[in-house]
């Protein structure tokens, strides 16, 4: 069983409502495609390290899939995401090999994965939107 | 007369994965990352941080994706 971590990073000014329908969408694909959605985080409104498209901030949605290998739907919800011009980045990293190596190593330590759902900066967030311009 | 030697303390430097036990190096801890990318967000050097070559690998591995994703700088100017 092969595991994947697809994260993407969504523009600000899409809101939270379209950005859980595109998320939505994308799970449907995935699963569509015989492969099963794991997980799901949204780490909500982050700043970014450096500006993508003038933009200072990006919305960041995880989803964990797990697949048997064979064919997966993931290609094609890459294609979807690199022609969608709402979305500024994605990376999807398949995770099983490297977790396995970790575990293998240190049989008996759980390998440190960070999650980042729940944003804890919501007040930071709804700041910026609020002031002028918001961006740049 | 015996020249009074001059003596060179060098720390011993330790790959910080290894002592930590840290054998996956997730590409979203960037509070782990950012130890390992100074000022001008250049990856830090082997030779510098002491990190063992295999932890240096992931951890370049890692920092890249991190780069990707707008987590971490690539550079300040």
């Amino acid at each position: 069983m092969r595991t994947y971590e697809l994260v993407f990073l969504v523009d600000p000014r899409v809101s939270d409502e379209d950005v859980v329908a595109m998320t939505q969408e994308y799970k449907q694909m995935i699963s569509a495609g015989g492969s099963r959605v794991v997980k799901e985080e949204s780490w909500g409104r982050r700043k970014l390290a450096y500006p993508i498209a003038k933009l200072n901030e990006g919305k960041y949605v995880l989803l964990g899939v797990e697949s048997d290998g064979g064919k997966s739907a993931l290609p094609e919800v890459e294609h979807r995401m690199r022609q969608n011009d709402k979305i500024l980045r994605y990376l999807t990293v398949r995770t099983d090999e490297d977790l396995k190596r970790a575990a293998s190593r240190h049989p008996g330590r759980v390998p440190h994965v960070v999650s980042h759902a729940a944003a804890p900066h919501a007040d930071e967030g709804s700041a910026a939107a609020a002031a002028p311009g918001g961006e740049v | 007369m015996a020249r009074p030697r001059k003596v060179f303390y060098r720390r011993r430097k330790v790959c910080k994965f290894c002592a930590d036990k840290i054998d996956y190096i997730d590409y979203k801890d960037t509070k782990l990352l950012q130890q390992f990318i100074p000022e001008r967000s250049k990856i830090l050097p082997r030779r510098i941080s002491g990190t063992c070559a295999r932890h240096q690998r992931l951890l370049q591995q890692a920092i890249k994706r991190a780069r990707h994703l707008a987590m971490i700088p690539f550079t300040t100017d």
